[in-house]
């Protein structure tokens, strides 16, 4: 399976620290060796200032109680680091602590930059030395001092650019101390940023996009909402355009989002247009499933495919969490998924058979023959499917829907005359206001 | 005869010369009646005429002439006084207009003596006020500008009355009785006279030598021969002044009538040898380029493959001058002759500046080049021989890039570097491989041929052999030598693409808006040979160069329409039918391939063509070996039409509301329909034609076997893959016409059945039947225990036909009053349309104003679900797979709307019958609407309006 891991796609559009939890997934689910892993774990921590972890991992890794002089040196920096940033904020730390000084804050920024600098002598150094502090803190990973100090910062930050990299930083503290409704906030702030913001290039922006939509996904597939969220930032215009030109790998999540989604299967025509269209750099079991499904009408290779989509939800990061419920470990997105999936199948088939053998539907659905009718029982009520199942022949029949030739027509011309009768009506108010206003 | 009088009185005021002149006329006047104006005047002119009418007329007419020469000329004596330059030159070019006037009348070339002594005047007078420093810094600017142009004007013009400026230098005083000689010989003889004109300037040279031994050495002409230019000068005398001078006087005499082009350019490089600063050599090498540019005078024909060589040698010395002192700058800005600079030799350190420009003759050079090969019968060895040279060009080019990177110029480098391009980008490997090769193998030969063959012409890979050969034979060795510093080979990558790769991204960061659509053109082109589609379609896309490329020239435009063909190939190839068709189908639509390829003319019927147009048209001529075979591309674009067509056809027997897909296939159809009696094919066509018939009755073996017995496929590559795809095609479309044909005939239809007719397997046949079924094509659906299509027969009668029918166009026109109220009265009609727009028809233009009025649009757009490429955002970063797609940033105009992809293929429309080579205009606006037919349209229009509004907020 480890030539449908996305680990190493998508990691580039990570900030280090998110990077982690993929790797910490990658070695549970042991697709790679430990020893792989572990290095490159460490090669992960080197520009972090978690110098006392990648320690440990050193040890591990390599079975032994020294350390290379580099850590122990660089964590020796770290430590000095600390120390001179922590002082050089600490004016500032010490009135934002005190919660009766901060009541004097005031939502107009312009004040309360004026009110610290004449009362307490806390300018633009002591701010900017507040982010500086906060962005250590957070190599450290302290994600929850960070995610404070960065909240502090954005309130009197003056800089748009250093604003907008605080706002990467409490996203990434919200998502590292998962706290998944005060991140869908920062997303969507940081979105309306993105979006409002003019940047330089539009380059940079496509970036930005790619970014966001990589870090969403952490909140996407853990939030409650996160299935809609998903779907409507990643189906609006410009990071659609994102998607297509820089990370084609995200749409296995847009696809799995769709699948599961009940309500949103509108979008599944454009969504298979944009697979169609990127299938030449770009699939997966996941896209080629609905591909099979929805371009070739290829039952067969759309039940292959989903065996092997299995196999890649269960180890995918984003895809495959588990919950662990009385025991039984379940991946509740796996289930889902395949359910769904089953139900696209069965509803595609209908659409283009007028009898199906039951005895060969329920092998198509891994299920026994009583199973399988039972599950198209329910089907035929709960999607309200003109068909009936025959139970003397063992088949299933559709109802034929053609239109009448007659219906069609009235069809067509229902509307017609409501539509002249209100051309006319505004024709008449339109000319009568004209001759209205001649008059006057 | 007043005038003459008046001219008297006014003459008498002025010196003693004119007076004594006039007075001489007087009497000759006189006897014409200036003594009793009054009675000739009242009536008896006629019988005044008949007495002495011959020389009397004429002396009226002439004199007049004369006495406006004599007025100007006291005119300007009086400007003279005041200094008035401004005036001075206007009287002087009056002066040459009466001159001109004079001779007319006399019938005569020679110059009156009197305007040769206002020559001299002003001369005298030029030389006075430049010899007058301070005078001249004190004039005003238009004052000065005029002295400037007097000073260049009257040297020019002087030259050609040399001979009698001279004279009449000798003896001033005689002036008088030659006056009146000559005023009598031109009334008698001036045919002898002009005659004798002639023969002074054409053996003007001659008569040169003769003044130049009289004056010593003072060399003051300009045509003569090389050797015997400086005559008595043992070459180390020379010294710069003398060939800075004699630079001069060629150049006076560059591109004046009579001046020997050949002659001009070996008597410039004989200079050139003489030269005696490095930055002097320069100055005369640049000239010795433009004289070689100016040997073939004619647009139409070509410089001589020699003098091409020459030339190309040339430059390339004037790059040696430059790598070797870099401190020689080389520029247009710098006025031909401002200082002295270039007498600083070859150890002065600060910079000098000689004029020219060494894209401008590269480019020049490259016309020539491309000029030539149009003009060679390709099917001589003249042609292969004239494509060797394509490798020296190369190795130029090269080189002058190398140079204006080195002077930062990056702007130049782009042009060169996309001429460079250009004799790339349509090589495939295999032929670059041959360039590349044949380049390594002349250089070779090349280095062997300096030593052995020197002074021929066939091998001079190494510019020095020549440049040693002739100063060999014409010559003492050049006093500026100059060692070979620019590498004389080209040095091409292994793969052409790494070339392509390399030279477009220099482009496209520092080129201007054509150099990168043109190199943006050459590098899909090059993508598609390569069998790139998607590449080259992406780029093609990202560029939106399918909008722009209507406003560019029309060379750019047989680009683009080169660019495309090659695309709709490369399509093919990779079985893309529906993208090859829509690439294809445009060029097609007119059916004036050849021109709009520019792969020769085709005879219209109902253009006459003007000479001018058609020379034009001849200038534009691709040269053969960048021919696309159009043999080929017609069988492609049929066999994509009929691929798509026949179904289509079939589909809508009775159906007047489907829509044809290729207009020109249609009418193919058509004509081989109507024809009585149908031979076996033979071209093209026919063999299409046949396939056709076949397919439509679903006999897809035949028309497999017609189709491959196409000769045209020898030409492909990989036949056997392409033949195969073929008959898949062939085997699917011939499935679906039957189908279509006839399903209304069955109850059912077994599946295993269908399997063994079109010999396709199973799980083709259930899916290309199972899409149908959602398409709503076929109505029927599977009985699966059986595996049988069982068919709802609800074919329409015809009533009920004619009565859907009817309904739909009860829509249109309820449609389109809605929107004739909306266009009036404005805004209100939009929320309306967002509704209408769910009901999925036909609307979405209406949004950015409806244009055209036609409903009928493509169907195709509904087939070309590739819209969306056109909408991407910016490919650059995160691809990073090539490098050079950073540049292109600018080519991408913000996100517009996803049926880019359909406008551009699309709906070009042949408007204009004049332009025949060009692209004709593209309809990017309502055309892309109205093919984005059916559903897709409602959302493709809902974003085309929201797009480009984010377009214009993010860029």
């Amino acid at each position: 399976m480890a030539q449908y891991d996305l680990t190493a796609a998508v990691a580039p559009f990570l900030d280090r620290h998110l990077v982690f939890p993929l790797l910490e997934f990658l070695q549970e689910n042991q697709l790679y060796s430990d020893d792989q892993i572990l290095k490159a774990k460490i090669e992960l921590l080197a520009k972090t200032n978690m110098v006392d972890y990648a320690m440990d991992i050193h040890k591990s890794l390599y079975h032994t109680e020294d350390v290379p002089q580099d850590m122990v040196d660089r964590r020796a920096e770290v430590v000095g680091r600390l120390k001179v940033l922590e002082e050089s904020a600490a004016p500032l730390i010490s009135f934002l602590q005190n919660p009766a000084l901060v009541q004097e804050l005031r939502s107009d920024q312009q004040y309360n930059l004026q009110m610290l600098q004449e009362r307490y002598q806390i300018g633009s150094d002591q701010i900017e030395a507040l982010y500086q502090y906060a962005k250590f803190q957070f190599e450290c990973g302290n994600y929850s001092g960070a995610s404070d100090y960065l909240y502090q910062y954005r309130t009197l930050c003056t800089n748009s650019e250093r604003s907008i990299s605080a706002l990467w930083g409490k996203l990434a503290c919200e998502i590292l101390m998962q706290n998944w409704d005060v991140a869908t906030e920062e997303v969507n702030r940081l979105k309306e940023t993105i979006d409002s913001k003019s940047f330089a290039s539009p380059l940079s922006q496509l970036q930005q996009r790619t970014w966001l939509m990589h870090w969403s996904l952490f909140i996407f597939f853990n939030h409650d909402n996160g299935k809609n969220g998903i779907i409507d930032l990643f189906f609006s215009e410009r990071y659609l355009n994102a998607i297509q030109t820089n990370a084609h790998h995200l749409l296995r999540y847009l696809v799995t989002a769709v699948i599961v989604n009940k309500r949103r299967r509108n979008v599944i025509k454009e969504l298979i247009k944009v697979i169609q269209q990127e299938r030449y750099t770009y699939s997966d079991p996941v896209t080629e499933f609905l591909e099979c499904l929805y371009v070739n009408y290829d039952f067969e290779g759309a039940q292959q495919k989903l065996r092997e989509c299995e196999e890649v939800i269960v180890s995918d990061f984003f895809l495959g969490k588990q919950l662990s419920e009385n025991g039984f470990v379940t991946i509740p997105l796996r289930d889902e998924f395949m359910e769904n999936a089953r139900l696209f199948i069965f509803e595609t088939y209908c659409r283009i058979h007028q009898c199906i053998d039951i005895g060969m539907l329920s092998q198509k659905l891994n299920m026994n023959y009583d199973d399988a009718a039972r599950w198209i029982a329910n089907l035929i009520r709960n999607a309200r499917l003109d068909a009936k199942i025959d139970s003397k022949m063992g088949t299933v029949v559709m109802g034929t829907q053609s239109p009448n030739i007659y219906e069609q027509i009235i069809e067509k011309t229902k509307v017609l005359g409501q539509r002249s009768y209100a051309l006319t009506s505004n024709l008449i108010l339109t000319s009568a206001a004209v001759t209205a206003s001649a008059a006057q | 005869m007043a005038s003459r009088f008046w001219t008297q009185n006014s003459d008498s005021e002025s010196e003693e010369e004119e007076v004594s002149d006039l007075e001489d006329d007087i009497p000759l006047g006189g006897e014409g009646g200036g003594a009793l104006p009054s009675k000739y005047l009242q009536g008896d002119s006629d019988s005044d005429e008949s007495d002495d009418q011959g020389p009397r007329m004429v002396r009226s007419a002439k004199d007049k002439r004369f006495d406006e020469l004599v007025q100007t000329t006291e005119q300007m004596k009086n400007y003279m006084k005041i200094n008035d330059w401004v005036q001075l030159q206007e009287s002087f070019e009056r002066l040459n207009k009466q001159l001109e006037k004079v001779n007319r009348v006399t019938e005569s070339v020679t110059a009156p003596r009197i305007y040769i002594k206002a020559l001299v005047m002003l001369e005298d007078f030029l030389n006075a006020t430049l010899v007058n420093k301070d005078a001249k810094k004190k004039m005003s600017p238009s004052n000065a500008k005029s002295l400037n142009y007097m000073k260049q004007k009257l040297k020019k013009n002087n030259k050609l009355f040399e001979a009698d400026i001279e004279k009449f230098r000798a003896n001033p005083e005689s002036e008088v009785e030659d006056e009146i000689d000559e005023d009598d010989e031109d009334a008698e003889s001036a045919d002898g006279f002009s005659d004798d004109d002639i023969v002074e300037r054409t053996m003007n040279s001659d008569e040169e030598d003769e003044e130049q031994e009289d004056d010593g050495g003072g060399w003051t002409s300009a045509e003569k021969k090389p050797k015997e230019m400086f005559p008595k000068m043992d070459p180390g005398q020379i010294s710069w002044e003398m060939v800075d001078k004699k630079l001069k006087e060629i150049i006076v005499a560059r591109g004046r009538k009579g001046t020997d082009r050949a002659e001009q350019v070996e008597q410039l490089s004989y200079l050139a040898r003489c030269a005696k600063t490095p930055a002097q050599k320069l100055e005369v090498m640049v000239h010795v380029v433009s004289a070689q540019f100016d040997v073939n005078p004619s647009l139409n024909t070509h410089m001589p493959i020699a003098v091409w060589k020459k030339c190309v040698q040339n430059v390339l010395v004037i790059l040696d001058i430059l790598a070797q002192y870099p401190n020689i700058k080389m520029d247009e800005t710098s006025e031909p002759e401002a200082e002295n600079e270039t007498e600083k030799g070859a150890d002065y350190e600060g910079s000098i500046h000689v004029w020219g420009n060494m894209v401008a003759f590269l480019e020049r050079i490259d016309d020539e080049l491309f000029k030539s090969l149009q003009c060679i019968d390709p099917h001589t060895k003249d042609y292969v021989e004239r494509l060797r040279d394509e490798p020296l060009f190369m190795t130029l080019a090269q080189n002058v890039q190398a140079y204006v990177e080195r002077l930062g110029d990056m702007r130049a480098a782009a042009r060169v570097a996309l001429r460079r391009v250009e004799h790339v980008y349509y090589k495939p490997q295999e032929v670059y491989e041959a360039m590349r090769k044949l380049s390594e193998l002349q250089s070779r030969v090349g280095g062997a041929a300096a030593e052995i063959v020197a002074g021929e012409d066939g091998e001079e890979k190494d510019g020095e052999a020549v440049m040693k050969a002739s100063t060999e034979t014409k010559g003492p060795a050049p006093f500026v030598l100059t060692p070979e510093i620019v590498p004389r080979r080209p040095s091409f990558p292994s793969v052409n693409r790494k070339l392509m790769d390399q030279l477009v991204t220099l482009i496209y960061k520092h080129g201007d808006e054509r150099t990168r659509a043109r190199a943006m053109l050459c590098d899909i082109y090059q993508h598609a040979i390569s069998d790139e589609f998607y590449t080259a379609r992406d780029l093609l896309l990202m560029s939106h160069l399918q909008e722009s490329v209507m406003n560019m020239d029309i060379s750019t435009q047989i680009l683009f329409n080169r660019a495309m063909a090659q695309l709709g190939l490369c399509a093919f190839r990779e079985s893309l039918v529906t993208e090859a068709h829509n690439c294809l189908s445009e060029l097609y639509a007119g059916g004036r391939v050849k021109e709009l390829l520019a792969q020769g003319v085709s005879q219209s019927r109902y253009h006459e063509k003007n000479p001018e147009q058609e020379k034009l048209e001849r200038r534009r001529q691709m040269p053969f070996h960048m021919h696309i075979n159009l043999e080929l591309l017609e069988a492609v674009h049929l066999i994509t039409a009929m691929l798509l067509e026949v179904p289509n056809m079939a589909s809508s027997v009775h159906d007047m509301k489907r829509k044809m897909i290729s207009k020109p296939f249609r009418r193919l159809l058509d004509i081989n329909e109507k024809q009585m009696f149908t031979g076996p094919p033979e071209n093209v066509r026919d063999h299409v034609m046949a396939a056709t018939r076949a397919l439509s009755k679903g006999d897809w073996k035949k028309a497999v076997e017609v189709i491959q017995s196409m000769d045209v496929w020898r030409l492909l590559g990989q036949r056997e893959s392409i033949m195969e795809m073929l008959q898949e095609k062939l085997q699917e479309e011939a499935l679906r016409t039957y189908i279509f044909t006839y399903s209304p005939y069955f109850e059912s239809l077994s599946l295993d059945q269908l399997m063994v007719m079109f010999g396709l397997p199973e799980a083709q046949v259930h899916s290309i039947v199972s899409k149908m079924m959602i398409a709503e094509e076929l109505h029927a659906s599977w009985d699966q225990p059986t595996r049988c299509v069982v068919t709802h027969n609800m074919e329409p009668t015809r009533l009920q036909a004619l009565a859907s029918q009817f309904a739909e166009k009860l829509n249109v026109l309820v449609e389109s009053n809605e929107k004739a109220f909306d266009a009036r009265t404005g805004g209100g009609g939009l929320e309306g349309l967002g509704r209408r727009n769910k009901e999925g028809q036909d609307y979405a233009d209406a949004a950015g104003g409806r244009r055209g009025g036609d409903f009928g649009g493509n169907r195709s757009g509904f087939r070309n679900n590739r819209g969306g490429r056109g909408g991407r955002d910016n490919q650059a970063g995160g691809r990073g797979a090539r490098d050079n797609q950073g540049g292109f940033n600018n080519y991408n105009r913000g996100n517009q709307g996803r049926s880019g992809y359909n406008s551009g293929y699309q709906s070009t429309r042949y408007q204009d019958a004049y332009s025949s080579a060009g692209r004709t205009p593209y309809q990017a606006g309502p055309a892309s609407g109205i093919n984005n037919r059916g559903v897709q349209q409602a959302d493709a229009g809902g974003r085309m309006v929201s797009l480009s509004r984010v377009g214009s907020n993010r860029f």
